[in-house]
């Protein structure tokens, strides 16, 4: 085991020395300048060459990335160029909206998915089977950011019941910041929510006309112990994989309704941060996302281990 | 008991009759863009102007919301030749940190806009000052180089704020100025709240207490925020399609004004088969503005004849000077070698949604005259780079915000590539003549060889479109200058 978890840091350091690579190419191969965004067309283009040469824009980009990299490693990520603040504190300070916001959607796809999924397989092609298949197309079929936008209709518009947008802070109570994320977070696991019923119950039906399921009834246990026993707990492998990928785009959708929902989160520093070329901070959230997907794959791994002891690592 | 009863109703009496304590008068204010940056002496971005200038920082000269050029932290100015202006600064302004603003302060913001160490994105406008004297803590006279019409203008502009010089570390993140309001929390990516200075050197204001700008980028989020009561006022982020449902509702009032935001197709002058006058005129000729500003814009928005907005004195309508005439643009695209048309890329940036909406008609309109438009859009980072400063293509659509910005068209480099000694001459001229007769007449003339020319085609203004709720009063209608003045803003109580 311990030479496996060696295997998976050194994976883990090569991953985000090639993302963080790769991304510093693409921000700066991309069509734009962040002194002319800065500066603005009602700024002299000598006012942004100036800036360029302070901002260290026109050295060769393998300096750049070097420089970048030791300090990197050091734990400091450079500093905003539109914010002027370390990069570093700029991510954690957005790590309250959307942390919670993507635990709330995991949650809630979790929730209900694995029911519905379960129930779906149980009346296979029964009345309960195709109205769980129709509910997953539909929330399938409608993109997040409409979800968000005819929930905070109904919600905040018509009934008054949430705010329509923003982030009341934790700093009022637990309630307060947990009632500003839950429109976003249901808009946000929809989509999800509709894929993983379907594997789910892909998943599950698979299990359930095994002989050891059907040896299971045919001793006599109980219909809740075989659904949960012998079907969920062997259907789990392919389910875990499923929202473990999940968990990764959950936090790409947050990009989309963090705007909607006008959220002070990652999603939207990174996607304000392409809009204004602020290259460090593109790099940072790039490389703090990717390290996050790259530990909740290897939690998923890990996973395997407690659902399935006939796996090893070693 | 009877004696407790009767001393608790007393209590109760005294504290029903006490004067109650006014209620705070706040304002939630949506606006779409976070600024990148609260220094106006960092960034010409609009997004900050609309927090920090006139409500954070302010200059010594102001335009009103009649356009008018007034004194402002300077009590009055004076010139007898138009080279050396001397300003009489106001007497008991103090910064937010509580500092008295004197002369060796306005000195200190001149010398560091004009040192090109500190970047000023507007440095260019100071050149013509030669030097800066200090005569006594409240007087302080500007010795220009040579006789500038503008100079007054420049010292009004969101570059020319005065700040105290112990606090230029911070203008990015936490601006002191003179202002009405005080910077109160930043909180990033969420809002900006600004708070009232009780120090205020104009008497009775500001009348709020509180103001917060909300950051809502999306447009129909900012509809439903206004809708669910979040905010008070949507400023800058609703599209003229939300306006007439929210003219029927009477919980909100609806303001349409004018502006300086020019929104123009630009035809590279630099580039076939735009560097021929007949191709430019026809291209303008093809144009149905009125039904462009219907089509893209449902209406709201004044057709525009040339570069000089109605907010400027020296406006002369021109709108109707080249009417849309099919026939004509035919004509003189054939004179020009081109009977059966061209082909052309338009280029425009989505982040503004107005140049996407135009676009699509005016190229189902040019289309009728053989121009085959081809639209490409591309996000705004590129604009700038291949538009603005690169000039590679063929036309674009964009708005001109900045007021008294025809000194464009006599540069050569900009990215119209608009080229003309008589142009540039006739600028030069109106740049250092001082007679308002004179210089109107300049500016009639500047006006007629645009339209002549044809560099550009004006499309129409954007209207100022703000929406409050009901009860909010004191809001400018028009915007003579790039602003959001929040100073006389207030609830009817």
């Amino acid at each position: 085991m311990r030479r496996y978890i060696a295997r998976r840091v050194a994976a883990f350091v090569a991953t985000l020395f090639f993302v963080s690579g790769l991304v510093f190419v693409v921000v700066r191969v991309l069509p734009g300048d962040p002194a002319l965004v800065i500066i603005g067309p009602e700024g002299s283009p000598e006012a942004a060459a100036r800036l360029r040469e302070a901002l260290g824009l026109n050295r060769p980009i393998l300096v750049q990335y070097a420089e970048w990299l030791s300090r990197a490693a050091r734990g400091d990520l450079g500093r905003s160029l539109q914010y002027d603040v370390p990069v570093g504190r700029l991510i954690v300070s957005r790590l309250p909206v959307t942390l919670p916001l993507t635990v709330m959607a995991a949650a809630l796809m979790a929730a209900t998915a694995l029911p519905l999924g379960l129930y779906a397989a149980r009346r296979h092609r029964r009345a309960g089977d195709y109205l769980a298949m129709v509910i997953s197309q539909i929330g399938i079929a409608i993109p997040g950011f409409w979800a968000g936008l005819l929930l905070i209709l109904l919600f905040s518009v018509h009934l008054g019941w949430v705010q329509s947008g923003g982030f009341a802070g934790w700093s009022g109570g637990l309630w307060p910041g947990v009632r500003s994320l839950l429109l976003p977070a249901i808009a946000l696991g929809l989509f999800q929510t509709a894929v993983l019923v379907r594997a789910t119950r892909s998943s599950v039906l698979d299990v359930l006309y095994q002989d050891y399921v059907r040896t299971a009834r045919a001793k006599g246990v109980s219909e809740l112990s075989v659904l949960a026993k012998h079907t969920l707990r062997n259907a789990m492998i392919p389910i875990v994989t499923v929202a473990g990928l999940q968990l990764g785009q959950l936090m790409a959708g947050a990009i989309i309704l963090e705007s909607v929902f006008a959220l002070p989160g990652l999603g939207r520093l990174a996607l304000g941060a392409i809009t204004a070329r602020d290259l460090p901070v593109v790099q940072g959230v790039t490389l703090f996302v990717a390290s996050t997907i790259v530990l909740i794959n290897f939690a998923v791994d890990l996973l395997y281990v407690v659902l399935d002891p006939r796996i090893r690592y070693d | 008991m009877r004696h407790l009863a009767r001393l608790l109703l007393v209590a109760l009496a005294t504290v029903a009759l006490a004067p109650a304590a006014a209620p705070a008068q706040n304002l939630v204010v949506q606006v779409a863009t976070e600024p990148p940056g609260l220094d106006l002496t960092a960034t010409p971005a609009s997004a900050t102007a609309a927090v920090v200038f006139y409500n954070v920082q302010e200059a010594l000269v102001k335009v009103d919301r009649h356009g008018k050029l007034v004194p402002w932290l300077a009590e009055k100015w004076h010139t007898s030749d138009n080279k050396n202006y001397t300003f009489f600064l106001k007497r008991g302004v103090r910064f937010h940190n509580g500092r008295e603003l004197k002369a060796a302060d306005v000195k200190f913001v001149f010398d560091r806009a004009l040192n090109p160490e500190t970047k000023h994105p507007a440095a260019k406008q100071y050149e013509a000052i030669g030097d800066i004297i200090v005569k006594d803590d409240y007087t302080i006279t500007f010795a220009l180089k040579n006789t500038n019409a503008n100079f007054l203008l420049t010292m009004a502009r969101q570059g020319s704020v005065i700040y105290p010089r112990e606090a230029v570390e911070s203008l990015k993140s936490e601006p002191l100025g003179t202002g009405p309001y005080k910077l109160g929390e930043w909180v990033r990516g969420d809002r900006i709240g600004l708070v009232k200075n009780p120090d205020y050197h104009v008497k009775g204001l500001p009348k709020l207490d509180r103001v917060t700008y909300r950051f809502i980028p999306d447009p129909n989020a900012a509809l439903a925020a206004l809708k669910a009561g979040d905010v008070d006022a949507a400023m800058f982020g609703l599209g003229p399609e939300h306006i007439p449902d929210l003219q029927k509702d009477p919980r909100f009032q609806v303001i349409v004004g004018e502006t300086t935001n020019d929104v123009i197709m630009s035809m590279n002058n630099s580039k076939k088969p735009f560097t021929d006058v007949r191709v430019r005129r026809a291209v303008t000729y093809g144009i149905n503005k009125p039904e462009v500003v219907k089509g893209a814009m449902f209406g709201l928005g004044r057709v525009l004849g040339t570069n000089v907005d109605p907010l400027n004195p020296y406006f002369v309508d021109m709108s109707g000077a080249m009417p849309y005439d099919p026939m004509k643009a035919k004509k003189l695209l054939a004179e020009a070698g081109y009977p059966n048309g061209f082909e052309a890329v338009l280029k425009v940036a989505p982040q503004y949604y107005y140049t996407v909406r135009t676009g699509e008609v005016l190229a189902d309109q040019l289309q009728k005259v053989g121009v085959k438009i081809k639209i490409e859009q591309i996000e705004w980072g590129q604009w700038l780079s291949r538009v603005w400063k690169d000039a590679d293509y063929d036309l674009t659509i964009i708005g001109h915000a900045e007021a008294w910005d025809v000194g464009n068209y006599a540069n050569p480099k900009y990215y119209f590539r608009y080229d003309s000694a008589e142009f540039q001459k006739l600028f030069q001229e109106s740049e250092t003549t001082v007679d308002d007769k004179a210089r109107r007449e300049l500016y009639v003339k500047i006006q007629k060889k645009l339209v002549e020319d044809a560099p550009v085609v004006w499309l129409y203004i954007h209207p100022r479109l703000a929406v409050t709720k009901k009860g909010v009063q004191g809001l400018w209608k028009d915007l003579p200058a790039p602003v959001f003045d929040l100073s006389e803003v207030s609830w009817v109580k």
